[in-house]
């Protein structure tokens, strides 16, 4: 297999100065991949694209709040403008997610901020890389091919008991997926999900309150661990960033382990 | 008796006119704005991502509290196939269907322990204004029936209490498109 399968390649990863979006980050950035981080606080995504070319990749961070389609434009265009090209638009960013009754969930507390960054920032990302990703598929095939990526969730697929307005937001994204993948396909450009469950800091930060939910987590897990993100969702995101996956689109993979069986 | 239908237009209209149950139910009817926001994502302004998503939503996400405080037993939302198909053009309609339909499986999942059912009905695009010419085809083959969908029956049915056990649920109504 060729070790370099996104060489030349240029990618907008936002949400990665931590968690999943960290992962998918390094491991496209390990497969030679110029990979833009883009996060909210420089704080965050600057330590990621240190990291990043320490280890011998290629990164840069851009400041971005995805929640503003002025700024994901203007991360778009920044991008275009040093790198020249994008191949690879990412969106993982994510916030919300508190715990709620649906009876008494509140729009300004329980619902903006999802459907801000998850419904809107996917439209905001698709609109302002679509002519990009464009462009990159009609480069000669293994030199480009335009990838749009969404990170959902099991739960927009299955509900949440806990979480129920994160579940209707992360599904949301799953139907923008399989619209533009009707709408780019003449372009070439695939459109695809990801649904992981992957050890992000949220995540580990509440084994370490309860260990027990680790165990748990594990027990219902049939390969018995958490993901981790850059091995288990980054290659997933590798998969279908790169030419291996031109074929697929309009699909979500769910990387969790075997957890959640039910597409 | 009557049950609470919460919508306008003419889905709404028409389940208020023929939706009768025998326990306390309530119809949440997803409006979808067929005829706005249709168009490619490079055209999309915010304006429309207000207007053809979110206000539509938070009404569902309403409609499910309102429901939820009129103290029903059944809970049905009427969404379009376009959610689970997705459609050309139209990603913003079906961001919406898809929000809607898997909200009720969290209010399933959040509310049956207090004997509340909550259920979907998936009708045609195009009963909701959606022009399946432009949003393309929902499903690999042909309807498989022919004649008028009318779904009422289903509504019914699990508005009433023989459908207690049922949960969470879409059935798909449109005479064997989605499949």
């Amino acid at each position: 297999m060729d070790v370099s399968r996104l060489d030349g390649r240029v990618a907008v990863v936002t949400g990665a100065g931590q968690g999943v979006g960290e992962g998918i980050a390094r491991r496209l950035a390990s497969e030679a991949c110029l990979v833009v981080v883009a996060a909210r606080r420089a704080e965050t995504g600057e330590p990621v694209a240190e990291s990043i070319r320490d280890h011998g990749g290629r990164a840069e961070c851009i400041v971005t709040d995805v929640a503003d389609g002025d700024s994901v434009q203007a991360c778009v265009d920044e991008t275009v403008r040093r790198f020249g090209r994008l191949d690879i638009m990412v969106h993982n960013a994510f916030m919300g997610g508190i715990p709620h009754k649906l009876e008494n969930a509140r729009i300004d507390k329980h619902w903006m901020k999802m459907s801000r960054t998850g419904v809107w920032a996917s439209l905001f990302c698709a609109r302002s890389a679509m002519p990009h990703l464009v462009e990159s598929s009609r480069r000669p095939r293994g030199t480009g091919g335009g990838r749009l990526i969404l990170i959902t969730s099991p739960s927009g697929v299955e509900g949440s008991a806990n979480i129920p307005l994160y579940s209707s937001a992360k599904a949301a994204q799953r139907a923008i997926a399989k619209s533009l993948a009707r709408e780019w396909g003449p372009h070439g450009v695939t459109v695809n999900c990801i649904g992981p469950v992957a050890g992000s800091p949220a995540l580990l930060t509440a084994f370490e309150r309860d260990p027990a939910l680790r165990d748990a987590i594990e027990a219902r897990t049939p390969l018995g661990r958490v993901g981790d993100i850059t091995g288990d969702v980054g290659s997933v995101a590798l998969f279908l960033a790169s030419d291996d996956s031109a074929y697929v689109t309009g699909q979500t993979i769910i990387c969790d382990g075997g957890s959640f069986l039910g597409l | 008796m009557s049950v609470l239908v919460l919508g306008e237009g003419p889905i709404a209209r028409h389940l208020r006119a023929t939706v009768v149950s025998d326990v306390a139910a309530a119809v949440v009817v997803t409006e979808v704005d067929g005829a706005r926001g249709v168009g490619p994502i490079e055209e999309l302004d915010d304006a429309t991502i207000d207007a053809v998503f979110e206000q539509p939503m938070q009404k569902v996400i309403a409609g499910l509290q309102q429901a939820h405080a009129a103290g029903v037993e059944r809970i049905v939302v009427i969404v379009p196939t376009i959610g689970m198909s997705g459609g050309d053009r139209h990603a913003v309609h079906a961001a919406l269907a898809e929000a809607a339909r898997i909200t009720v499986k969290s209010a399933a999942r959040q509310w049956g322990p207090d004997g509340i059912t909550v259920n979907a009905v998936a009708l045609a695009p195009e009963e909701f204004g959606v022009d399946p010419a432009v949003s393309g085809p929902v499903a690999i083959a042909p309807r498989a029936m022919r004649g008028t969908v009318d779904a009422s029956n289903t509504v019914n049915w699990l508005c009433s209490g023989a459908a207690a056990h049922v949960t969470g649920q879409t059935v798909v109504c449109d005479g064997g498109l989605w499949m």
